[in-house]
């Protein structure tokens, strides 16, 4: 049935799906190492998103701001950029690049980022002879996008001021999008059965930081310059979020000839196996016995939870626009139905994607797909519709929604603060896969106990 | 030496002038830390924006109003879920977040249109909610929006509505302090006076200064009620937005927090008279003296007394029990700026133990003389400490404990410290005898984890 994509009628938003692009280019510029990014504007910008990462993972990031108070906001934001960039340099002497992330103040003032970066190359060079530092203009105000375009956009310029050419490589360049850590790793492990050596960006397994007997653990990202500079020379790119790093590999491809392979997250069997071809088609090896046995595990669990508990139940989805576009076609695998799919994008890009018309033609009942949406238009629908969603997947934000409607929640994207160590486990790959299904299977024999809802079908299973 | 310049701050010299250690002898008319003055750039300071002081911390506890941010979406996003002040009435101001959404079209042409909408619109999706705080933005303030002029418009269309507006972008000021001024005063100049409640009770107090963070209102009033007090206006705690209107009908204003709402105490005694109170809400010495202190107020001393018998017969031995156990530890507090004054004396007091650090994001001079006057010789005080500074002072100091954001707590969890929460708490209530057990156990809970022994050893080296 052809899918249903409607815009959200409402002029203001009710509960926001995603926060603004600042974010975005914050989370991609943690996972590099040797690197502390300067958010340019208000001290709000870079100190709330600090606090999301911090509830998110767990974990502490330097980000610093410029710190921009009144002065600058009338005559110029550019002294507080030199400030920031001279006093992290003295102050963290490992940095080798920061990112200079804008906001909606600075470029509403219309700070030349640019010319500034230019102006302070000269100003190292001069004051700090030897000291090899590179300044990332990264352009997010947040009043375009949300923090997946400002996500996409980091990378890219990451991309853009590393990438140089060198010797080819047989390395393949994995751009992930804005996955969790547990994702990061799998999608690694996946390479390493594969017999790829793959460049993963952004690497951001190291943030699962331990607390070490000598106190000398902090947690840092793991792409490092010279990865970031390398991606020219891969053999190829995947790009597992067209929305989130997408970019990148196009620039990639225009400029050094890099070929790309555009998939999809690989969250559920198909998502999977696409990727897996991917892989071989672009390094020529072949896909071992052991992949094979994975997702064959993966099948074997998920059938064991598919029609006895899952079919039929209709889900509500929500988040990053791969994410959700995804764990749509994961729930097909599964015999639930994801009829309500909400896009925090204001883009009609994500309203025209392909994937959702595909998505509509596999199935015999109606998908509602809702762009430029809120976490309102869930809870409208919800109580309008009473009884009409079984489940809800999608992040923290929408916890009250499935709480105060007794729904059971899966929590998957960002940030899911209320559960713990959702971050550390991956959904992506035939592991994350069935991780994924037997914790939505937990959820509701969960929810099945709590009500006393044929809570008595467990005892024999 | 007074004045203290870290190893870190080498380069960065200004740095000098913020932090003192406390001399014998000394006193604050020879010494105090620079305080309220623009942060440098790049230093990884703990400082917010003066957006949020002013929705975050005071306006956003009301839990009768809709709060419409207007401004792009993440001020909106970014100030929701981060804070642990409950409601009697099921938690609304926790559960929802509104914004304008503005995107760039709207700072080319102006957002004015665009709020509008978004206000009547989100008033009828909340028919029941007839108040709101429209609060600017950086963008916002940016392109010259005038959000009065909005709001004037939809109470006239709407008419059975009212509406405040915080005027504070987020590049305000140096903090988040200059938030919380701005909306002390303006509410003070629009909305006070312009609704009346019935009065119960000859005895009537505001209680200003404190947020029911984990249900510290609840305690507060719990004693109010017990004594025969009448609280007019809780500013903001489980607050509503006609009780704050209702606020020149007090005989008294009780201030706890002073940073964050002191302003609008010393405005309501310039146009009321109504004397204004200072109190310690923290600490079980210190809430007894403040029930005492609004007791000889009224002449009501002995209703204070009673309550303060029953408290003490209640929550005292197992004071004791923690007090014990807690003797002679040391901590740091990095907080916000009020908290170091409420806490350095209370934990000596009632617990015995040591503050040896402490840091203030956003605390005035006159934060820094009332800590300083009351915390130890020889402890840091420091005005808006940044990460390496932490690190150094920790490296010095060697404390047991810190009280301190949640980031920041990861952060020291791995140099094997444990953290309490100083701002949202662990498990509050942390206000008045109870929650001075409460957080008495939190903090015994912390220093006396395992987890924090096991992590020193290195299984490479066991025996």
């Amino acid at each position: 049935m052809p899918i249903n994509i409607k815009e959200k009628t409402r002029t203001g938003v009710i509960n926001p799906i995603f926060t603004c692009q600042p974010a975005g280019a914050q989370y991609a510029s943690i996972g590099i190492k040797d690197c502390i990014p300067l958010v340019h504007g208000g001290q709000g910008c870079c100190m709330f998103i600090r606090l999301l990462f911090a509830q998110h993972l767990k974990e502490n990031f330097d980000i610093a701001s410029s710190s921009l108070h009144e002065s600058a906001a009338v005559f110029g934001g550019v002294p507080r950029i030199e400030d920031g960039v001279m006093t992290l340099l003295q102050r963290y002497p490992h940095i080798r690049t920061i990112p200079i992330i804008t906001t909606c103040s600075t470029e509403t003032i219309g700070d030349d980022i640019e010319g500034t970066i230019r102006k302070l190359d000269k100003r190292i060079k001069e004051q700090m002879p030897g000291r090899k530092v590179k300044l990332v203009a990264m352009h997010t105000p947040s009043y375009s996008g949300s923090q997946v375009t400002g996500y996409n956009e980091a990378v890219e310029a990451l991309v853009r001021t590393f990438a140089t050419a060198g010797v080819k490589n047989e390395k393949i360049n994995v751009f992930t999008g804005w996955v969790n850590p547990g994702d990061v790793i799998e999608i690694k492990h996946l390479l390493a059965e594969m017999g790829i050596d793959g460049n993963v960006l952004i690497d951001t397994e190291t943030f699962d930081a331990p607390t070490m007997p000598d106190k000398s653990a902090f947690t840092y990202g793991n792409t490092t310059i010279e990865d970031l500079t390398d991606t020219a020379n891969a053999k190829g790119s995947i790009v597992l979020a067209k929305y989130e790093g997408g970019s990148a590999a196009d620039y990639l491809k225009s400029e050094f000839d890099v070929p790309v392979a555009m998939g999809h997250l690989p969250i559920g069997i198909k998502n999977t196996d696409a990727f897996i071809a991917n892989l071989a088609k672009l390094s020529g090896k072949p896909v071992p016995k052991s992949l094979v046995e994975e997702r064959g595990r993966a099948i074997d669990a998920m059938a064991d939870l598919a029609h006895m508990f899952f079919a039929d139940k209709k889900v509500a989805l929500y988040g990053d626009p791969d994410l959700v576009m995804a764990l749509a076609e994961f729930c097909l695998e599964v015999e639930l139905k994801p009829t309500l799919l909400l896009f925090g994008d204001d883009s009609k890009q994500v309203a025209k994607d392909g994937r959702l018309k595909e998505l509509g033609d596999k199935v015999d009942y109606e998908i509602e797909a809702i762009w430029n949406a809120d976490l309102w238009e869930l809870e409208e629908h919800i109580k309008n519709n009473p009884g009409d969603i079984d489940i809800i997947m999608g992040h923290s934000k929408g916890r009250y929604i499935a709480i105060d409607n007794k729904i059971p929640m899966i929590r998957v994207g960002f940030p899911t603060f209320d559960r713990a160590g959702v971050w550390k486990k991956p959904v992506i790959g035939y592991r994350g896969t069935e991780l994924l299904a037997e914790t939505i299977a937990n959820t509701l024999f969960a929810d099945m106990e709590a009500k006393h809802n044929r809570e008595w079908v467990l005892n024999t299973w | 030496m007074p004045l203290k310049l870290f190893k870190c701050d080498e380069t960065i010299p200004e740095r000098e002038k913020h932090c003192y250690i406390k001399a014998p002898g000394e006193d604050i008319t020879e010494f105090l830390p620079a305080s309220n003055v623009e942060t440098i750039p790049g230093t990884l300071s703990e400082r917010g924006c003066s957006f949020c002081g002013s929705k975050l911390v005071i306006g956003g506890v009301l839990k009768d109003t809709i709060q419409l941010i207007h401004g792009p979406i993440g001020c909106s996003y970014d100030t929701w879920h981060t804070k642990r002040y409950p409601s009697d009435n099921g938690n609304f101001q926790l559960k929802y977040a509104w914004s304008s959404d503005l995107k760039e079209k709207h700072i080319v042409f102006g957002g004015e249109k665009q709020l509008k909408k978004s206000m009547i619109e989100a008033f009828k999706e909340f028919p029941e909610i007839k108040r709101m705080i429209v609060y600017t933005t950086c963008a916002t303030a940016l392109i010259g929006d005038d959000p009065k002029a909005v709001a004037d418009d939809v109470m006239e269309e709407l008419g059975d509505v009212d509406i405040f507006c915080s005027q504070c972008a987020g590049f305000a000021g140096v903090s988040q302090s200059k938030g919380h001024h701005v909306f002390n005063i303006d509410w003070m100049k629009e909305k006070v006076g312009t609704h009346e409640v019935e009065i119960t009770s000859e005895y009537t107090v505001n209680f200003i200064g404190d947020y029911n963070i984990q249900g510290d209102t609840y305690i507060l009033e719990d004693y109010m009620k017990r004594m025969g007090i009448q609280i007019i206006a809780h500013f903001t705690g489980n607050g509503t937005y006609d009780s704050l209107r209702s606020m020149h009908q007090a005989k008294l204003n009780v201030t706890n927090c002073a940073r964050s709402a002191g302003y609008i105490a010393n405005e309501l005694k310039k146009k009321y008279g109504i004397p204004r109170l200072d109190v310690d809400t923290w600490g079980f010495d210190y809430t007894a003296e403040a029930l005492r202190k609004v007791g000889i107020f009224f002449g009501i001393e002995d209703r204070a007394e009673k309550v303060i018998a029953e408290e003490i017969t209640k929550w005292k031995p197992k004071l004791d029990y923690y007090k014990e156990r807690l003797t002679g530890k040391k901590v740091c507090i990095w907080t916000g700026g009020p908290r170091l004054w409420h806490w350095t004396k209370a934990f000596e007091d009632d617990l015995g133990m040591q503050v040896l650090a402490m840091s203030s994001k956003f605390g005035h001079q006159e934060d820094f003389e009332k800590v300083i006057s009351r915390g130890r010789e020889g402890t840091y005080y420091i005005d808006d400490a940044n990460e390496l500074e932490f690190f150094e002072v920790l490296g010095q100091i060697k404390p047991d404990m810190v009280l301190t954001g949640p980031r920041v707590g990861e952060l020291v969890k791995k140099l094997h410290l444990p953290y309490i929460n100083g701002h949202a708490y662990h498990n509050g209530p942390y206000m008045g005898f109870e929650g001075a057990v409460n957080m008495a156990r939190d903090m015994h809970n912390a220093i006396y984890s395992p987890l924090m022994k096991l992590a020193a050893i290195d299984i490479r080296e066991q025996k």
